[in-house]
């Protein structure tokens, strides 16, 4: 250890101190928005003046509450409808060759390549152009948000598909399990792990997605970090919670 | 031979224009050990996995006890297989493992648990039944693939080079145990190797591969004795070849006089079928050729002439390397045995003979 | 591998199970996509899209200096950003990568910390850093360096150092997984052969992650280049950006025409650092 140490310490140490520094740049901001929190003025001020949890008696009002569980069922029914329809998907593409596999597969994945606000506001114009502009607010925020996370859904079983040791299905169905059986106790089982961290995957994203939420949701069927955000947005000087100038 | 259990017929394997197999007859007799060698690409694992039902024939057919299964699947077809890396259920105890195919055969509950027991102490793992696969050891997992296997009392067990994952120590010793199981239990086996040892040690008879067809197939004793082709006599084991033509066709009984290119004579027996002038090679094994000072060897035995080119400790053995005066090089294995002083490289010596332990085969192919 | 005993009935839900997700992507991501890129030739009035095709909206987009300074300021913010990104995500890389601390998991999802707070946390640290009575006014004030508060906000360079925090866990990823793809003994070999530590790393370690810089700079700069919280919290309208112009034109101006427009060059860009990264790819599996 020591001998590995001796020839490092020189240029070892003075990236060490780089780091350090990084290492502020990333939490500083962070810890920032939680101190601010407790400030006792209305102010976007640091450093905060007098300690209080107003705002956090604030964010624990309907104002806020209403917002966040919308946001959670939104994110809940995505990432159920996602894995649904990804894990047909991922045995598609992941197992089988097919005409058409390589633009299924471009079609699946290119929700993840391209700008999540187009496909906020070509959703948008879709939906008001025919004519199911009434779909704006959950639906559409649900429709949106599926398309946005199914590449992580389809992606994370296809994984889980391909690391799977090779040949048990095989010695399954040698055992006498018909490919029915082998896929309901060998192939999902094992695949269990993949398909559960797509499901997360999905909620998370759905969760923090701001670009695609902005254009369909509707006042009142909004989630929580667009509403969040309008309010950063057209309050001039704020704190967390604060609408005292509304 | 008893009964045929298995029998491949003309079976055939293209993909596009390259043929993995092209059109092999084997019969596998009941309870005899069967074993496919070659080179990796050679088509062993295709023919095997035909036999599974997992690759399906472009032509031929494969028949267990009499009964064609070629478009039967592969959990119709009562085979018990061991793959090269187990392929145990990562997600079931050894026991649930085990139990799968009896619980697919719909096997009552209690009767599961008793053959499971049974199946479990037959490779010796009693009382790990309880454990996953991810806490045995490669020869412990050897071992519950084999049980798995097993416990359907297959028609036939097909075995996937299942020794290629262990260490040395452990192979040799499965190798034993395995054909020990296998003769106790006279089941069918249809064993799949690159391995030569293992052929040679585990098989009644060795089907050796090469390019999608069979070289050769007889005992093990004949296939190391009387390869039938140079690429059987190359595969297996260390052989020298000693190029020669035949001068005369061969007699009644089967023997030719045969001149080396680099000089000398021998009479022995020759493939079926040679004329005079066919080009032939003679092969010598290393440790049945023998290294002499002197020309003044037994009448009919032959001499050829070299000189020494590097001397190889093995251990058990040393290995002498003859450059051959007519070209090419010779391998000559001296039992280590004490009684022998290895030649010094550069020293001049004979490769000596006796007719009983050459071997002819044709010069190509 | 069986597909031979499979029987029709199987093969038909099979099918079906495809077709399903298939048609909803047709339906809710391709055909919007193709409405977008419709809308962007045709004429907008009175929120009406007409038939009468026309490159009217990209001609505006690129003529008129307050349209065109969007896009280039769009452009030159995603391109610092992904520089700082590199240039901070580098030597944090390296380091997580080379240390044998006993805290090199922690330091890790340290670094990886911003991802799961919400870029709104993230960007409104950075407001209370800027702001009037923020962080940097009150210290300068405090050490008299100033005696009026400066104006900090709204500005470019706060939304690129805004954005910057919020992706720099994209370019630890990116870079690490390239400098774990390096063989340790290559460094090895070239102190073996002489070299000292600073040149292995500028003629073995640096080359050889090159393809993860510029994988980091890439993914850095498509995201920002279509962010919306933090251009909208750290910039005002003297600072828009193409996300949010868009954001203006579609929910504000109804000028749908124009914002689609917007959402091709977005589009169009986001392809074009697909195929870079992709030839990057190819190179790097050429190597």
């Amino acid at each position: 250890m020591t001998r590995a140490l001796s020839w490092r310490h020189g240029p070892w140490t003075a990236l060490k101190l780089g780091v350090a520094l990084i290492y502020a740049f990333i939490v500083g901001p962070i810890l920032i928005t939680a101190i601010v929190s407790f400030n006792a003025v209305n102010r976007s001020q640091f450093p905060p003046q007098g300690f209080s949890l107003r705002w956090w008696g604030e964010a624990f009002t309907p104002q806020w509450l209403g917002p966040l569980a919308f946001s959670l069922e939104l994110s809940a029914v995505t990432a159920l409808i996602s894995t649904a329809l990804g894990l047909p998907l991922a045995f598609a593409l992941a197992r089988h060759e097919f005409p058409g596999r390589g633009a299924l597969a471009a079609l699946t994945m290119s929700p993840l390549i391209l700008p999540t606000l187009v496909t906020g506001i070509a959703l948008l114009q879709f939906l008001q152009i025919a004519g199911f502009g009434a779909l704006l607010g959950f639906w559409a925020l649900l429709i949106g948000h599926v398309v946005i996370c199914l590449p992580f859904s389809v992606r994370t079983v296809a994984i889980s598909l391909k690391a799977m040791p090779p040949a048990v299905e095989q010695a399954a169905l040698n055992l006498g399990a018909t490919p029915a059986t082998v896929l309901r106790e060998i192939t999902i089982p094992l695949c269990k792990a993949g398909i559960f961290a797509g499901a997360v995957f999905a909620f998370i994203h759905s969760f923090s997605d701001v670009n695609l939420s902005l254009f369909v949701a509707r006042p009142g069927q909004r989630p929580v970090t667009v509403t969040i955000l309008s309010f950063l947005e057209y309050v001039g000087d704020f704190v967390f919670g604060d609408h005292s100038r509304d | 031979m008893t009964e045929t259990a298995l029998a491949l017929e003309r079976i055939e394997k293209r993909y596009g224009a390259t043929t993995a197999v092209a059109g092999i007859d084997l019969a596998v007799g009941a309870g005899e050990f069967v074993t496919l060698l070659g080179p990796s690409g050679c088509g062993k694992t295709t023919t095997l996995n035909m036999i599974a039902g997992f690759i399906e024939p472009n032509a031929g057919s494969i028949r267990l006890d009499g009964r064609p299964i070629e478009s039967l699947p592969p959990f119709k077809r009562d085979l018990g297989m061991v793959f090269q890396d187990y392929a145990l259920f990562p997600h079931m105890t050894v026991a649930e493992n085990v139990a799968f195919g009896l619980r697919m055969r719909k096997v009552d509950g209690a009767d599961i648990a008793r053959r499971v027991a049974g199946a479990l102490d037959l490779v010796k793992l009693a009382g790990l039944g309880e454990r996953r696969p991810g806490q045995l050891s490669g020869g412990q997992r050897q071992r519950v693939a084999l049980a798995r296997a097993l416990v359907i009392r297959p028609k036939v067990l097909l075995l996937d080079e299942p020794l290629s994952n262990l260490d040395l120590k452990l192979r040799e010793e499965m190798r034993l145990e395995i054909s020990a199981l296998q003769r106790r239990l006279g089941i069918t086996t249809v064993f799949v190797t690159h391995d030569q040892g293992e052929a040679l040690v585990m098989s009644d008879r060795i089907a050796v591969m090469n390019a999608g067809r069979i070289e050769q197939i007889a005992s093990p004793r004949d296939i190391y004795e009387r390869p039938a082709s140079r690429f059987v006599a190359e595969f297996i084991g260390m052989m020298n070849f000693l190029d020669a033509t035949a001068v005369g066709d061969p007699d009644a009984g089967g023997r030719a006089r045969l001149s080396f290119v680099g000089g000398g004579e021998i009479v022995v027996p020759v493939p079926p079928g040679t004329r005079s002038g066919a080009g032939l090679a003679v092969t010598i094994r290393p440790e049945r050729a023998r290294l002499d000072r002197t020309t003044n060897t037994a009448a009919g035995a032959i001499a050829i002439a070299g000189r020494v080119a590097r001397v190889v400790y093995l251990g058990n053995a040393i290995e002498v390397r003859l450059e051959l005066a007519g070209g090419g090089t010779a391998a000559i294995e001296i039992k280590n045995d004490g009684r022998q002083t290895p030649p010094a490289p550069g020293e001049d010596a004979f490769l000596t003979a006796a007719p009983e332990d050459c071997w002819v085969v044709p010069r190509s192919g | 591998m069986s597909s031979a005993h499979r029987r029709g009935g199987r093969r038909a839900l099979h099918v079906l199970l495809v077709a399903g997700p298939a048609l909803f992507l047709i339906v809710f991501f391709a055909l919007p996509n193709a409405y977008l890129l419709s809308a962007s030739f045709q004429v907008s009035e009175a929120q009406q899209l007409t038939d009468t095709l026309t490159l009217d909206n990209y001609r505006l987009l690129f003529t008129r200096p307050f349209y065109l300074n969007t896009i280039l300021r769009t452009f030159v913010i995603g391109g610092s950003v992904g520089l700082i990104v590199v240039v901070l995500a580098y030597p944090l890389a390296y380091f997580l990568v080379r240390t044998s601390s006993r805290w090199k998991g922690l330091l890790i999802a340290l670094s990886l910390a911003p991802l799961l707070a919400s870029v709104i946390v993230r960007t409104y640290g950075w407001y209370v850093i800027l702001s009037r009575e923020g962080l940097v006014n009150n210290l300068l004030r405090a050490l008299d360096v100033i005696g009026e508060p400066l104006r900090l906000l709204p500005s470019s360079w706060a939304i690129t150092i805004g954005l910057a925090h919020a992706l720099l866990p994209y370019g630890v990823l990116t870079i690490m997984s390239s400098l774990n793809g390096i063989n340790p003994s290559l460094e090895r070999a070239a102190m073996g052969l002489g070299a000292n530590r600073l040149r292995t790393f500028l003629s073995v370690v640096l080359p050889l992650s090159f393809p993860g810089v510029a994988g980091g700079f890439l993914l850095a700069f498509s995201i920002a280049i279509s962010a919306y919280a933090t251009p909208a919290i750290l910039g005002g309208p003297s600072t828009e950006v193409m996300a949010t112009q868009i954001r203006n034109l579609m929910v504000s101006l109804l000028d749908w025409s124009l914002g689609s427009a917007f959402g091709v060059v977005l589009i169009v860009s986001s392809l074009a650092i697909l195929l870079a990264t992709a030839a990057l790819g190819a190179k790097r599996s050429a190597l």
